[in-house]
């Protein structure tokens, strides 16, 4: 049995998936995927990037789909967004 | 109601004060706090080194990027990022054969944290791709 903090990272595995599963490639996040995935999980994070400049972002290899590898830079830029915001509130 | 991801950054937050509270400087893990963390929160993720004192420095060493000898929330957030990649490679390892998308157990079973989490339409199938998770399926039972 896992720990809560295992599951928690797990989490990010069903995120990505709930998305990219959608179509296409089993790894790929699309435009599109990529914004129902940032307004769904973390809205408050487009305020300052649009969903076109997280995906240009993301998309490091510029094949028009963000891969699971690429995602995990998401996980890491708003996991230290979140904890900047758990020291202001 | 905060999202599945939200639900998650917050549980991994609350870990890592947990033990960057214990000594020294409040929001960093010093060695012996990270020790305490690898050991307790991921035994599954890091079965080999959790053991061995050499591995685990070795990790944070790897880690500390600013050798410091401390490790930020930034620092600590690569590990994340590495256990995320480790055990989705680790479902694939141990998934079915068989055609579509799907996974095996992977390190484990989920203790379901956050899952109860998450706005309207969270349903996991209808995606048409065989996406099963193996041993563990989709059990959201609380």
């Amino acid at each position: 049995m896992l720990t809560e903090l295992e599951s928690a990272i797990n989490n990010f595995i069903e995120i990505f998936h709930k998305y990219s599963l959608e179509k296409g490639n089993y790894h790929a996040l699309y435009r599109d995927d990529l914004k129902k995935l940032l307004l769904a999980e973390c809205p408050q994070y487009l305020k300052k990037k649009d969903v076109d400049t997280w995906f240009r972002e993301l998309d490091v290899n510029q094949d028009n789909a963000v891969n699971f590898e690429e995602f995990l830079v998401l996980v890491v830029k708003l996991g230290i967004a979140s904890h900047e915001d758990s020291h202001k509130e | 109601m905060s999202s599945l991801m939200e639900c998650s950054f917050e549980t991994i937050i609350n870990i890592f004060h947990q033990y960057s509270v214990r000594l020294g400087h409040p929001d960093r893990l010093n060695q012996r706090e990270f020790k305490q963390l690898v050991k307790k929160e991921l035994p599954n993720f890091l079965k080999k080194q959790k053991r061995n004192e050499a591995a685990i420095n070795k990790i944070m060493v790897e880690l500390d990027t600013d050798g410091d000898k401390d490790l930020t929330f930034e620092e600590f957030a690569v590990l994340i990022g590495r256990l995320t990649a480790a055990s989705h490679e680790e479902m694939h390892r141990t998934a079915p054969p068989g055609e579509g998308h799907s996974h095996g157990p992977g390190f484990g079973e989920s203790t379901g944290t956050c899952q109860s989490q998450g706005g309207p339409g969270q349903t996991q199938d209808g995606h048409g791709h065989g996406h099963s998770h193996g041993g563990h399926g989709h059990s959201h039972n609380h």
